[in-house]
């Protein structure tokens, strides 16, 4: 860009002194700005005199000392024209030209502010701004954190969820007759938060759009003490799949002091300074809502969500399939109530809970809300919220939570989460700091460490001077040092070696009764434990005690990591490490579709099935158990049986794993196996619920957009009870002779 | 600068309304459309003052609707460049800060905030300060600047203010 230098002259008629230069040669000027005193030469009386600059730009050269004489017409110095280096809304910051109108080079590219797209800086003023952010980081002794929302620090679903869940956040986003979401923060969130912040400066980095972000970081950070402005959501991100692109708009000095926690790692492309967060799972059936596009949005809807039906279940038994109906006709009508109790509660949230009487109050006004809309309402619900408010007072939500009540109990169910992992991460991010500014004071010069280098040495620390031996934990057909257990072991700063050695300290052992488990006993140092002590090493980056995961005689079923355990400096391309993802994925595997094969099963697929089958059936150099599901699979096709569907998901699931290894299958039924009792208990209603809802899809009350997706997320139900499935056999049956 | 002048606006009104209210519908239906929006020429329309006439009624063919093309008279704000506001701050950061002048919302660079104040991130809000903290300029503080360029659009008005000049920066209340 061709910058225009101009000469400031001296526009007075008489000659004047300069007394002082208020600026410098590189200064950037903006209009107005005062550049010099002067006084004109040879007045009779005192004065000083400001020259201001009517034009906007940078001080060039300074022609003019202080003290020298200026005639009229000289110049006094050159300036440069704007360089337009801050953009807003494409008109010039300093200048206020409209960068539209005329035909200029826009040299500001970067958009440095979290949540103002628009505002665009240079890459020289970004370069200076990063420094002195990097300066002022580093004498604070801070590091910058990014945080992820989703599945990391909270949980959120539109699918129903039961009003009356303890800690559970109720809102819309996109006014009155927008869906609705249920966030849930995950334990110990404000504690972590708290902890973290003197330590890290916070910044939110999340794919949900922008009002959820900030919905959200209303609710963790009521007096932007934690986040400030600093919240990076997806409209404002570069690239639709990945938060890396905006790093470098974020931290133009390089993100050496940057570290990340998210429960995915493809977002980041794997960065190394990437902590991967165990991902916080509380509704079922959701997974992440706002996942990045083309993946599945329920890629990590592992069964791990607290089964809130179950809990519907225990605390209400309300369990036929007309109340349950009922429910969903009061929860839309509701739906009114419920906006206005938002409104009052966010007046609660405004108010800040720390007196007791004054919750007392709001919990008397609440109930009476309550009982105002449904009338049926006893006392016994207030004696119960005062119990929880006494029970814990800093999670003043509950009372929230209760006004937005909608059933004719209103119990607030307090839901058991079992997860502590913000503990262990508080305690991970606290190593890292130490870590860094251990460096950080050993360097002399003032460098700057790469946390990209720190945190996997961090990690690296965990298991040093473990030797490990696996037995019957890598396939013999994968290379040990391929494994995703070695890779993970490896990042920990574990040897691993193939044989047992004098010096062995660990044999990871998935079952009992291996050579190697028989050598290992009779060593006294040797410590035989199951592969989840490896995971929960690498989960909680910690050297974890073995004896609560010594072998015992049934051995684990865990013989693959959990997809957090990963060790991104480590990662190579391995096929097994997405299996069970995959599985989830797969289109037949979905519940909805084995719910209602009218709906989903066009005749189209049927035909695809076919082919399917007659494709194995024609393959005759492999015969397995796979074909023979399959065919059963085609029989019943063909027979039009009820319970047609259950087989055919199952036989081209099974068709799909004879991708895959061959001892993987094992394994996998004997997930399914371990998970039974789990999953007959939560498919015990769902099903029926379920099956209404594909029925009834037009007059269907709570149709978000997620709820369709939700459900095909569920497994495929081998262990629904027969009885159901025989009644909406028959259910399916007549319908689907009625359509023929 | 607040101007009161004269404006016109065609209402388009359903037959539904066709009945003794049907004036009054108009009336209350030109505050609806018009107070709050934003023209290029003339700036956010505050409010309407008086309404001078309601000409006649044209129902259009096919439809059933009717246009009434109503002259009324209203507050209109335009902000010009040179023009010296008082404005509610409404986020501060590293690059500058954003102000709110009623309607109209106004960047500050950081290079045309003075030189002597500085911006300090660490303190809840976040400001710009001077050293002996003499002046301290966060969000909700009000603030007097100079508008130094305006992004006239269809829909909205936006501008580029500056605190460079004599009297201008924080009102001390």
């Amino acid at each position: 860009m061709a910058e225009k230098t101009m000469c400031i002259s001296q526009q007075q008629t008489k000659p004047i002194k300069i007394l002082k230069w208020k600026v410098s040669e590189g200064n950037t000027v903006s209009i107005g700005r005062v550049i010099l005193l002067y006084d004109f030469d040879g007045a009779s009386k005192e004065e000083q005199r400001k020259l201001k600059v009517t034009q906007a730009g940078t001080i060039h050269k300074i022609v003019a000392q202080e003290g020298a004489i200026v005639k009229p017409g000289e110049t006094l110095c050159e300036l440069k024209e704007c360089t337009h280096p801050t953009v807003m809304n494409d008109m010039c910051g300093e200048c206020g030209t409209d960068l539209r109108k005329n035909d200029v080079t826009v040299a500001a590219s970067v958009p440095m502010v979290h949540a103002i797209p628009d505002l665009k800086v240079s890459e020289e003023l970004a370069q200076k701004l990063g420094k002195a952010d990097v300066d002022r980081l580093l004498k604070d002794r801070k590091l910058v954190l990014l945080v992820d929302l989703d599945q990391t620090l909270i949980h959120t679903t539109n699918d129903n969820v039961q009003p009356n869940i303890k800690d559970v956040y109720h809102f819309q986003l996109y006014g009155p007759n927008s869906p609705w979401y249920y966030t849930r923060l995950r334990p110990g969130t404000h504690d972590f938060l708290n902890n973290i912040y003197p330590l890290f400066e916070l910044h939110i980095c999340t794919f949900g759009a922008r009002n959820y972000a900030h919905m959200i970081a209303a609710f963790l950070d009521r007096d932007q003490r934690f986040f400030s402005n600093r919240i990076l959501s997806r409209d404002e991100c570069f690239d639709p799949t990945s938060k890396k692109a905006n790093l470098k708009a974020l931290f133009p000095c390089g993100d050496n002091m940057v570290c990340i926690i998210d429960d995915r790692e493809d977002v980041w492309s794997n960065a190394a300074n990437l902590i991967h967060v165990k991902p916080y799972h509380f509704f079922q059936h959701t997974g992440d809502i706002n996942a990045p596009p083309g993946l599945d949005k329920h890629e990590n809807d592992n069964k791990l969500g607290v089964d809130l039906s179950k809990v519907k279940v225990i605390k209400k038994e309300q369990t036929s399939n007309n109340d349950q109906v009922k429910l969903n006709d009061a929860s839309d009508t509701n739906n009114e109530i419920k906006k206005d109790s938002t409104e009052n509660s966010e007046k609660d949230d405004s108010q800040k809970p720390e007196t007791k009487p004054n919750e007392a109050g709001q919990n008397g006004d609440t109930t009476e809300i309550v009982e105002n809309k449904t009338e049926k309402q006893s006392e016994t619900p207030q004696v119960e919220l005062k119990e929880n408010l006494d029970t814990q007072p800093e999670s003043d939500c509950n009372t929230q939570n209760h006004q937005e009540t909608k059933c004719p109990e209103n119990h607030l169910i307090e839901v058991e989460d079992s997860d502590d992992y913000l503990l262990h991460l508080e305690d991970i991010l606290k190593r890292i700091h130490q870590a860094f500014y251990e460096d950080y004071d050993r360097m002399e010069s003032g460098e700057v460490p790469d946390l990209k280098k720190v945190i996997p040495r961090v990690r690296g620390r965990v298991l040093k001077g473990c030797k490990l031996v696996f037995s019957g934990l890598v396939p013999t057909h994968i290379k040990l040092e391929q494994s995703k257990a070695y890779q993970i072991a490896k990042s920990l700063g574990a040897e691993v070696t193939q044989e047992l050695e004098e010096d062995t300290t660990h044999l990871v052992a998935v079952r009992p009764g291996t050579a190697k488990v028989n050598a290992g006993r009779r060593k006294k140092n040797l410590k035989i434990v199951t592969p989840d002590w490896l995971w929960s090493c690498a989960e909680r980056w910690e050297h974890v005690n073995e004896k609560i995961f010594a072998l015992n005689s049934k051995g684990s079923k865990n013989r693959h990591p959990p997809p957090h355990c990963s060790s991104p400096e480590h990662i190579i391309s391995y096929p097994e490490h997405n299996t069970p993802a995959m599985r989830k994925r797969t289109p037949s595997g979905r519940f909805m579709d084995t719910i209602n094969p009218l709906m989903s099963f066009s005749s189209a697929d049927i035909a695809d099935m076919d082919k399917e089958v007659e494709d194995i059936l024609d393959d005759e150099s492999d015969t397995s158990e796979d074909e023979k599901n399959a065919k059963t699979a085609a029989a019943n096709i063909e027979k039009n049986e009820p319970n047609r569907s259950t087989s055919s998901s199952s036989s081209s699931e099974d068709s799909l794993t004879a991708e895959y290894p061959k001892g993987y299958k094992r394994k996998r039924e004997e997930n399914d196996l371990s998970n039974d009792p789990s999953n007959s208990t939560e498919d015990d209603e769902s099903p029926s619920i379920k099956f209404r809802r594909g029925e009834y899809v037009g007059s269907e009350l709570d149709l978000e957009p997620d709820s369709q997706e939700s459900d095909g997320s569920m497994e495929a139900p081998d262990e629904v009870d027969d009885g159901e499935w025989n009644m909406m056999g028959a259910a399916l049956e007549r319908e689907f002779l009625s359509n023929n | 600068m607040f101007y009161h002048i004269s404006l016109e606006h065609e209402i388009l009104l359903h037959p539904q309304y066709f009945g003794p209210q049907l004036l009054e519908k108009v009336k209350t239906k030109l505050y609806t459309e018009v107070e709050g929006t934003c023209t290029g020429k003339y700036g956010f329309v505050i409010a309407v003052t008086t309404i001078d006439s309601i000409g006649a009624g044209l129902i259009l063919p096919g439809q059933g609707y009717v246009v009434y093309p109503v002259k009324y008279k209203a507050i209109v704000f335009r902000p010009f460049k040179g023009e010296v506001l008082d404005a509610v701050v409404r986020q501060v950061n590293k690059v500058g800060m954003f102000a709110e002048i009623g309607p109209l919302s106004c960047f500050i660079s950081h290079h045309s905030i003075p030189a002597e104040m500085e911006f300090c991130p660490n303190v809840n809000p976040q400001c710009y300060k001077t050293k002996d903290e003499d002046v301290v300029i966060h969000a909700e503080g009000e603030i007097r600047l100079k508008i130094v360029g305006t992004r006239v659009d269809a829909t909205g008005i936006f501008a580029i203010g500056t605190l460079m000049d004599d009297y201008l920066g924080l009102i001390s209340s």
